[in-house]
């Protein structure tokens, strides 16, 4: 244990900006959801009543756990707390650990004076303390708006008792593999699943299943309602057991290597013969992931379509609703609840071009791209290998959740055309990316993610939830400006064409900026 | 084609850093050039705006007859390149980066991949990712000498091997040579580049500070002798060759030109050697020789 103390500040030094700021915001997120509930809705308990009985939003954010201001404000937000923070859990302990590893740091480390265990124990009390310190200042924050103490107390437990499992988990997985890469996709696998189990278990009614998953856990406290704390023993209980084999693991193995070892491959490649091919190689993965996941998604998101009608049209928000992502009077609600999932798949559809041509900066960064392009292969073809990836991978994971929500909703061709009608405004992301790889290389991952951001926030699916008005979207954002195909707009090419243009404009321009510059 | 490189005056800086101040680099076809300087003096700088991955801010640059800026993609299909670190993607095997770049470049020698492997003793069957700093340059280097190149710029190519794949290089190295294939090699070390080069250049903070066959570099260099003597030595401290002659009972330390070596040691033979270490020069020695000459001739 020798060191942990030097390594803790280490890793806190580096995370220094990076936990302050997602503390800020989970903090924010519900206290701030309070205030605009206070100001925005008159009657709380008919408000919870209407939200109890549509199944779909049940489904979403699960059971509403009490009928006063902070309990809706809890319901809203606590399963996206509970998962986002666990998926920070993971990265933050997976970074400090094997990926601290991976990078060949620790083994200048390890040959100070540190002891085995340090390392591992240094990752795990920078997370764990930042998912406590989430805790607290949450409990203190629904406090300070004015709501009952031991029901925020409650609330705080079962977000910090989120992070500690997932936390566990993530050191788990970074002992058993080698790369740090599939260490946060086994344990975002964990996390995926536990999102899935209570989501399941709030739409499907199977209240079982919730004993099953780790936000469920977190989810049966019920703040402001039963403050059911106890049940927070099931986490600490299972945090437990999942670090006592990872410390087991940490022991026993040699540094760099893991408990699923690295299969020999082949000795010689024919298939490996141009940068396209080698593009495929590095970016099968992230695609294989991103289609798996918007098939499930789609499958999910469009079985819940056949439940939506028995939801009563009335209520001031439900007709805002409706207003909002409907052409046409003719359009149902469950045309409305279609353009709605087809928007948000949208929506979440720009991190994938983003993070597919960030590759390339991490092949620059690298060294990579150095060697590569000592060969004949030119600036142009080696981006155009990754860009095509970039931008059919955007086509084909669409299409999946297209067809599969479809599908399952009973609306095929109707959902296809839906989905496949926001490619042109993800391509915009994709365009903005090359631009930025080109002309500004060192930003461009925070160029990136601050277009993800951006274009989210002010769309029109969080932008009203976040309470911005969404009608400056329109002029920002792409995707307000697509026909709603599957709520009563008949289909025009304008925006489409207008839209592909643009993204066409900024990847010349972005191929031209990377011919220009140097190559760090 | 007589000079596979030519670079005049050429100049780079990074922000507020002056990497390169005006270096003059020339490789002729068919020879091993040596590039030698100390660490951080320019050589990868350099190096990168021959490939076309760096634009020089000034000075002007010629590889194999063309603009290594302008016209890269087509220049690299006549080289093939190592660089000084060595980074490989971490999910293909080293076999598999082998044929890729083997491939890229347009085309492998099968047989020759073959013997280079076994000789540098590398498995191709393992991921990238599990290979040390050695092993990724060892597959670089595979490549590189299973290509079917003409000019092979390979930067600071050793620095990951042991003693004994080190060897093995400089064998590999030879036998490129009698294949007439042209080298440029960096280093920060004179005796490798001593042991393989025909010409070499020499720079110093992005300058260059000698060029010229290696004859001419060993008149510079001086080399360390210490022995143990039979007997306490007699008049040996007032021999024109020697410099810095120091003795202690029967050692004595000295330096030498390393062109009047035989005579030295004659001297020493004709005391009677117990024991001796001869210590090649290092490459800061050689600074100082150069210094010291130039200030001898003003
Ligand atoms: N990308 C870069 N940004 C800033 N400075 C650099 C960069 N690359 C090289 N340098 C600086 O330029 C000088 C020469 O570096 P380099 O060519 O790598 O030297 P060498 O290869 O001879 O060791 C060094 O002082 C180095 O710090
Ligand atoms: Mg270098």
């Amino acid at each position: 244990m020798n060191g942990t103390w030097t390594l803790t500040k280490l890793a806190l030094q580096r995370e220094r900006f990076i936990v302050p700021l997602w503390l800020l915001l989970l903090v924010a997120l519900t206290a701030g959801q309070v205030k605009r509930y206070a100001t925005g809705i008159p009657d709380i308990a008919a408000f919870a009543r209407e939200m109890a009985a549509n199944q779909a939003l049940t489904a979403f954010a699960g059971e509403i756990p009490s009928a006063t201001l902070a309990g809706m404000a809890v319901w809203k937000n606590a399963d996206a707390i509970y998962t986002i923070l666990g998926l920070i859990m993971i990265l933050t302990v997976v970074r400090h650990s094997r990926g601290e590893e991976e990078s060949g740091r620790a083994e200048l480390v390890g040959a100070g004076v540190v002891g085995r265990l340090a390392p591992l124990t240094a990752a795990l009390a920078v997370t764990c303390g930042s998912a406590v310190l989430a805790g607290l200042l949450t409990a203190a924050a629904m406090t300070a708006t004015g709501a009952d103490v031991a029901g925020s107390l409650a609330f705080g437990a079962a977000i910090t008792a989120a992070g500690l499992v997932f936390a566990g988990m993530g050191a788990l997985a970074a002992q058993l593999t080698q790369s740090a890469r599939t260490a946060i996709g086994v344990a975002a696998l964990g996390l995926g699943l536990g999102y899935v189990l209570r989501f399941v278990a709030d739409g499907g009614g199977l209240a079982a299943l919730k004993w099953l998953s780790p936000q469920g856990w977190s989810h049966l406290v019920r703040p402001y309602g039963d403050d059911n704390v106890a049940v927070l023993l099931i986490s600490l209980a299972f945090t437990a057991a999942t670090l006592a084999p990872a410390y087991r693991l940490l022991v026993r193995r040699d540094l760099g290597h893991g408990l699923i070892p690295e299969r020999p491959g082949p000795t010689a490649s024919d298939r490996l013969r141009s940068p396209m091919s080698l593009a495929w190689r590095l970016q099968r993965g992230l695609l294989g992931g991103w289609i798996a996941g918007y098939a499930i998604a789609g499958l999910v998101l469009g079985a819940l379509a056949t439940s939506i009608e028995e939801v009563a049209q009335q209520g001031a928000a439900v007709e805002e609703f409706f207003h909002r992502y409907t052409a046409s009077p003719e359009a149902t609600m469950t045309d409305a609840y279609l353009w709605l999932i087809a928007l948000s798949l949208g929506y979440v559809s720009a991190l994938y071009p983003l993070l597919a041509l960030l590759r390339l900066r991490n092949e620059e960064i690298s060294g990579r791209a150095e060697l590569l392009l000592s060969t004949p292969v030119s600036r142009a073809r080696w981006v155009a290998g990754h860009l095509l990836f970039a931008l059919a991978g955007s086509v084909l994971i669409l299409t999946a959740a297209g067809l599969t929500m479809g599908l399952v909703a009973g609306a095929p061709g109707k959902v296809l055309a839906g989905a496949l009608v926001q490619v042109p405004a993800t391509w915009v992301l994709a365009g903005a990316g090359v631009l930025a790889f080109g002309l500004l290389p060192r930003a461009a991952a925070a160029i990136s993610w601050a277009a993800f951001l951006f274009v989210n926030l002010f769309g029109e699916v969080l932008g009203p939830i976040l309470g911005i008005d969404y009608w400056i979207a329109r002029y920002a954002v792409p995707y307000p400006n697509l026909p709603m195909v599957v709520s009563g707009e008949p289909f025009t090419a304008t925006a489409i064409l207008i839209m592909t243009g643009v993204t066409a404009v900024l990847v010349a321009a972005g191929l031209a900026a990377v011919r220009r510059r140097a190559l760090s | 084609m007589e000079l596979a490189i030519e670079a005049e005056g050429l100049v780079k800086s990074f922000g507020r850093a002056q990497a390169l101040d005006g270096l003059d680099l020339t490789v002729r076809a068919g020879e091993v050039h040596g590039f030698l300087g100390p660490n951080g003096s320019g050589k990868s700088t350099t190096i990168k705006i021959l490939l076309g991955l760096l634009r020089a801010d000034g000075g002007r640059a010629m590889l194999l007859d063309g603009d290594p800026w302008r016209e890269a993609a087509g220049l690299h299909r006549r080289l093939a390149y190592v660089p000084g670190d060595v980074n490989l993607w971490p999910g293909l095997t080293g076999g598999e980066v082998i044929d890729l770049l083997g491939r890229l470049r347009g085309g492998l020698d099968r047989a020759r991949r073959a013997d280079l492997l076994e000789r540098f003793e590398l498995d191709p069957r393992k991921k990238a990712k599990t290979y040390s700093k050695g092993n990724r340059q060892k597959v670089a280097l595979v490549a590189a000498f299973a290509s079917d190149a003409e000019l092979l710029i390979l930067d600071e190519p050793t620095s990951g091997l042991d003693p004994l794949m080190e060897a093995l290089f400089q064998q590999c190295v030879a036998e490129e040579k009698a294949r007439g294939r042209t080298m440029l090699l960096s280093s920060h070390i004179l005796s490798e580049v001593e042991a393989l080069c025909d010409r070499v250049t020499i720079i110093r903070r992005g300058r260059t500070v000698e060029a010229g066959p290696l004859s001419q570099l060993r008149g510079l260099a001086r080399s360390q002798v210490t022995a143990e003597l039979a007997s306490p030595p007699e008049g040996l401290a007032r021999m024109p060759d020697l410099h810095a002659v120091r003795i202690e009972g029967n050692r004595i330390a000295l330096e030498v030109d390393r062109t009047r070596l035989d005579a030295a040691l004659a001297e020493l033979i004709r005391v009677g050697v117990r024991d001796l270490t001869c210590t090649p020069p290092s490459l800061e020695d050689l600074f100082l020789r150069h210094y010291e000459s130039e200030k001898a001739e003003r």
